[in-house]
């Protein structure tokens, strides 16, 4: 459904996007990862056709996404990452322009959509929060039933309660058989609901990945409170990857292997655990380690 | 074109339109309110007049204040008409594209189906019918105020007002085509309104420079100002057809640039 082939743009800085290359099946929930500045949304702009490539070239359901793009972008519901309406408008007076540009007369969906995500429409946009915006961006994306979704930051702003509904609606469409794109800087956000990832790191595709591959690759530090000292000596006695200890309180490393995580824990008396929160890099940081010493 | 987005960009700029347009209707109404007072001191004024050095009046249009034709055209379509029209141009143009360009609400309006040409092309045509409204306003504003204040012998006639407000209708539809131009191209919406804006304080200041020294009547050749005269319109000595055919055929291919543009570049959205 999404080709990109060799897509190459470098910025006057030097920073852009180098030979990206992945390809997302029709049905696919596909993943894009990466830290901010990684070239997710340069990319997806690409995809867009808001940039010409200096090199390699975007397709979207088979038509390439500069040289036709209105075509490619006819089928597209695109969230922005940057939300900015134009002024002077209420929300609904923004969802009836896109929905008379995206050529839909049908509100079943839009109103649906609107009761779904619990906002009042009418609201001035100058008016609404962050989260209120990326609700009318959502409707806006979701309205005219396109068969690819491309995505930029989508949960961005939202609450917790709402990113649950906003998962549901991915994976309702998902099960009708849409595409989509999703970008994203963490990895939890994406877990839920992607099939496979790619990473990309300072403009370059570092893996294209399977969602459980990447589960078993990723490097969890928790926190684990014991009762007391002496069980805290007995774990660093253990082989356990030990990445600090303070008193009582021991962080150890995994990767993949939680049995003998479990093992060693079973032997002490534990009065917490908390998984510590963690950058993508932190996440990933021995691929990303691993992958540059191949080079 | 883009119904629907030609539709919300009007009514997005709907106030602006009617704040112009009554604005330069009303001052019309306000200039021809003043002429009877003239008109009863025809001498005085004349006096008044021998005083001003000859390049003066040729900017100002002072030799032909007699006539509430002369007078209206040289006061006010010679003088404010062009300023206000003049600021609502390079505003708008700025505010149809760059503005949206730069703030990144473009992203929105590039996410559909509708190709970058048809979005250039309507918010142009919102520009135009914004041009449009404004003159038609002036005008009817003109037509009605010379029926109320102005006396029948000194009246202009309804033809020759039609063609002051016409012809300064194209001027500002090549105004808004430049300016529409360096809107398509520009990323930054301060950098639009300032180059746009320069030009057109260029190309007014060029003409008046023409008008005022015959040393410098040369430079009324490259400013698409000196092709409105309307105080020679309103004394019946201008030829208007071939100065609005270029106006037209100028306006014409500096939209038609503007969706070109817009069409091929990069877009930081």
């Amino acid at each position: 459904m999404i080709q990109i082939h060799g897509l190459t743009q470098q910025f006057s800085n030097g920073r852009g996007i180098f030979d990206v290359t992945f390809e997302v099946e029709k049905g696919e929930v596909f993943g894009f990862l990466g830290p901010n500045g990684a070239g997710k949304s340069t990319t997806i702009r690409h995809l867009m056709g808001y940039i010409k490539p200096q090199e390699g070239a975007a397709v979207i359901h088979g038509f390439n996404t500069w040289e036709q793009q209105e075509k490619a972008r006819a089928k597209v519901g695109y969230l922005p990452g940057e939300i900015s309406f134009m002024d002077g408008m209420n929300g609904l007076e923004f969802i009836q322009l896109m929905a008379g540009m995206q050529g839909r007369k049908d509100k079943k969906r839009r109103n649906e959509l609107i009761e779904r995500l619990q906002f009042e429409p009418k609201t001035p946009i100058r008016k609404m929060s962050k989260g209120m915006k990326q609700k009318v961006g959502i409707v806006v994306t979701f309205m005219h039933n396109p068969e690819v979704y491309i995505l930029d930051e989508p949960t961005s702003g939202l609450d917790p309660l709402m990113q649950k509904v906003f998962i549901d609606l991915v994976l309702e469409e998902k099960a009708k058989g849409k595409t989509f794109l999703m970008s994203s800087h963490s990895f939890a956000e994406i877990e839920r609901t992607c099939d496979r990832a790619a990473i990309i790191k300072d403009g370059r595709i570092v893996t294209v990945q399977n969602i459980n591959d990447l589960q078993f690759m990723q490097r969890k530090i928790y926190e684990i409170t014991l009762e007391n000292k002496n069980d805290a000596e007995r774990i660093q006695a253990s082989n356990l990857i030990i990445e600090d200890i303070n008193g009582n309180v021991v962080r150890i490393v995994v990767q993949g292997d939680y049995n003998k995580l479990i093992e060693e824990l079973s032997k002490v008396n534990v009065t917490n655990i908390n998984s510590v929160n963690q950058s993508l890099e932190d996440v990933f940081m021995n691929y990303y380690d691993a992958k540059e010493t191949v080079k | 074109m883009n119904i629907s987005l030609f539709r919300q960009m009007v009514k997005l700029n709907m106030k602006n339109f009617l704040c112009f347009g009554f604005g330069s209707a009303l001052y019309v109404v306000l200039m021809t309110s003043l002429y009877p007072l003239f008109a009863d001191n025809t001498e005085a004024v004349n006096e008044l007049i021998k005083i001003v050095p000859e390049t003066m009046k040729n900017a100002l249009g002072f030799d032909s204040l007699t006539s509430y034709g002369g007078f209206i055209s040289a006061e006010y379509f010679g003088l404010f008409f062009p300023i206000i029209l003049g600021v609502f141009s390079v505003m708008t143009a700025t505010q149809l594209l760059a503005h949206l360009v730069d703030k990144g609400s473009m992203a929105y309006l590039l996410s559909t189906k509708v190709s970058r040409s048809q979005i250039a092309f309507t918010q142009g045509f919102v520009l135009i019918s914004g041009l449009l409204l404004i003159v038609s306003l002036t005008f009817l504003g003109g037509i009605a105020a010379g029926e109320a204040l102005i006396d029948e012998q000194y009246s202009l006639e309804f033809y020759t007002f039609f063609q002051i407000n016409f012809v300064g209708f194209l001027l500002f539809f090549v105004v808004g085509g430049y300016s529409f131009l360096v809107s398509s191209l520009c990323n930054d919406e301060k950098t639009s309104l300032g180059t746009a804006g320069a030009l057109t304080f260029i190309f007014y200041g060029l003409d008046m420079a023409g008008k005022i020294s015959p040393d410098f009547e040369w430079l009324r050749n490259i400013t698409p100002f000196s092709l409105y005269n309307p105080s020679e319109i309103a004394s019946g000595d201008a030829e208007i057809f071939v100065p609005s055919l270029i106006l037209f055929g100028m306006g014409c291919f500096t939209y038609a640039a503007a969706v070109v543009v817009f069409k091929h570049r990069n877009l930081p959205l």
